[in-house]
């Protein structure tokens, strides 16, 4: 297979906090690509900096408390020094985020359809009608019901699933390169969790999106993941192909991780009981 | 007898939402019944929105049901007298899944697991610390981090003190209404283990609440399933939910993700058309 050029290539990327105890490092120079059209799982319990990864990313990280190094490059510009008025519209353009939370996303007190068309119109020259046909098309495109009704709803009135949903129908329309999903299915039951996991997999196929999917879960990346990027305490312990990693885990910590999973096949009670202490 | 009979329960709720449906009665919960023996987890299974926080609730005392009667230890809980009550309420305890909004963030954990004891039984500072640091070191942590507050422990550590503090007063029947379902998957295990070894020492009922059916299949003894407010299935044993073919249990089987890459996509036929 013919290497393409990778769409993000994050190189000694390292986050340090400044916090009342003193200088914590919570990302310790990491390195990772993500290509066009793949999923790149990105898995480590929690605490492990998988959220302050993706938010050095975007740069959304308070700048007087946390000290941000390394090379972050989107198709060949380097974005960190970039200007902050630049980075806000590679935000949501270029690298789209989704959160564990969809409620944080949306602000409480305006309606999806008038939020959906306004991030629309921030990076799109388009008429109201215009953003709105689109916004409503691409919530059908994720299978959210009466579409058309569901603009004039407010967030809270959306269960998590369908809040989520209506985050990648706003991916769908903005089309950007990468999106960062950081745990995006962690707050929903089984089968929204399927249901989100879906339509995020047709939007990576129909758009050629880069994907890096942030999971404590190894079931989650087990679905849809290409490549995995194991994270411990800010470290990259281990990199590999999806089934290599579920078949020949090289790391103890990774073999760990495999290991602690409820599942649904019996297991020996005692191996069951060294989990109980610590 | 069973530890805790449910019977017949219903329950509606007025809709106060004036943009939504103003007005309107829905119904929570429709004749649901069911029992849990000592010494027994039963795992509650069901999408979100079933009616399973709701029934936890009715079953704690702290949601009157419209019909029906909850039965604890021989005693039905909405209308015992008011000695009777309080014994009841020490033996029934609950645990739910944010573990850090169901603890006050001025507290330290000494506190937190101190209070049910407080209410229940005089104890002298030194018996109260004694007593704390036993549970401490009963859910894995250790007796010297009943100095510390909330936000020095993690989400499985959190978990671990509401843990200490539900058992504190040896109840009977323990409530878990997504226990586990916030925590990632290393504490997810950690703490399912630590609950069934708990049980099996102290002889703990459990009922379990989860959208999880992996969880809810590690630990429990039996399971049943709650679709739209009614339990549509009930399984003895466990191992028997797999051969239900009622919709909803088969949408929570087929909604399971995989354990290994090569069985992906198993699932996604039946989310396209959910
Ligand atoms: N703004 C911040 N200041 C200081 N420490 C932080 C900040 N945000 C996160 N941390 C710490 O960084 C570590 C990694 O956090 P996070 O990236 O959220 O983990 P994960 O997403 O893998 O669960 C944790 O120990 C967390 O407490
Ligand atoms: N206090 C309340 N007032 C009105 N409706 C409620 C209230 N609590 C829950 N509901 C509704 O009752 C139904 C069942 O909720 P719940 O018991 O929380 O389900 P589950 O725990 O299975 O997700 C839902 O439709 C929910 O919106
Ligand atoms: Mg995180
Ligand atoms: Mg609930």
């Amino acid at each position: 297979m013919v290497q393409t050029e990778p769409v993000l290539e994050v190189n000694g990327l390292k986050v340090q906090a400044n916090t009342p105890d003193g200088i914590v490092s919570l990302v310790r120079g990491i390195n990772f690509e993500m290509h066009a059209g793949k999923v790149l799982g990105l898995v480590g319990e929690s605490g492990s900096g998988k959220t302050v990864t993706s938010l050095a990313l975007l740069r959304l990280l308070d700048r007087k408390r946390i000290l941000v190094e390394g090379s972050i490059r989107l198709m060949g510009t380097e974005l960190t020094g970039l200007k902050l008025s630049t980075m806000q519209s590679v935000r949501g353009k270029d690298i789209g985020l989704i959160m564990q939370n969809p409620m944080n996303a949306f602000s409480p007190v305006a309606t999806i359809g008038s939020q959906f068309v306004e991030t629309i119109r921030t990076h799109a020259r388009m008429t109201r009608n215009e953003a709105a046909e689109l916004a409503i098309a691409a919530m059908e495109d994720v299978r959210l019901p009466n579409a058309a009704e569901l603009m004039r709803r407010y967030p809270f009135q959306l269960s998590g699933g369908m809040l989520q949903r209506v985050m990648i129908a706003i991916c769908m329309c903005l089309k950007p390169a990468v999106i960062i999903a950081d745990e995006p299915t962690t707050a929903l039951d089984a089968a929204n969790q399927l249901q989100v996991l879906r339509q995020l997999d047709r939007l990576r196929e129909n758009n050629g999106t880069a994907v890096l999917l942030i999971s404590h879960d190894l079931s989650v990346i087990a679905e849809l993941a290409d490549d995995v990027i194991v994270m411990q305490r800010g470290q990259i312990v281990e990199r590999s192909d999806v089934y290599q990693l579920f078949d020949h885990p090289q790391h103890a910590y990774t073999k760990q991780l495999l290991q602690a999973r409820p599942t649904l096949k019996a297991r020996e009670p005692e191996s069951l009981k060294e989990y109980a202490r610590a | 007898m069973s530890l805790l009979q449910v019977e017949n329960i219903s329950h509606t709720y007025r809709s106060s939402n004036r943009l939504w449906r103003s007005g309107s009665l829905t119904t929570v919960l429709s004749h649901v019944s069911f029992e849990i023996e000592r010494g027994q987890c039963l795992g509650l299974l069901g999408s979100s929105g079933a009616g399973k926080s709701t029934l936890g609730k009715v079953i704690l005392g702290l949601e009157q049901p419209r019909q029906g009667r909850i039965i604890f230890q021989g005693h039905d809980l909405y209308y015992a007298d008011t000695r009777a009550a309080r014994q009841l309420r020490r033996d029934l305890q609950v645990v739910f899944q944010d573990c850090y909004s169901s603890v006050n963030p001025r507290m330290s954990a000494e506190q937190i697991i101190a209070e049910p004891l407080n209410n229940y039984e005089k104890l002298t500072r030194d018996e109260g610390k004694r007593r704390v640091g036993e549970l401490l070191e009963a859910v894995g942590l250790k007796a010297d981090d009943m100095r510390k507050y909330p936000h020095a422990f993690s989400g499985g550590q959190l978990q671990r003190i509401n843990i200490a503090r539900a058992i504190a007063l040896k109840p009977k029947l323990i409530v878990l209404d997504e226990a586990v379902s916030s925590l990632d998957m290393v504490n997810q295990t950690r703490i399912l283990s630590l609950l069934s070894e708990l049980k099996a020492t102290f002889g703990l009922s459990y009922l379990f609440i989860t959208h999880d059916i992996k969880a809810a299949h590690v630990i429990s003894d039996s399971l049943a399933v709650m679709d739209k407010g009614q339990i549509v299935e009930h399984c003895r044993d466990k191992s028997g939910l797999a051969d239900s073919a009622h919709p909803a249990v088969r949408e929570l089987f087929a909604s399971v993700l995989p354990e290994h890459p090569r069985d992906r996509g198993l699932g996604r036929e039946s989310a396209i058309k959910q």
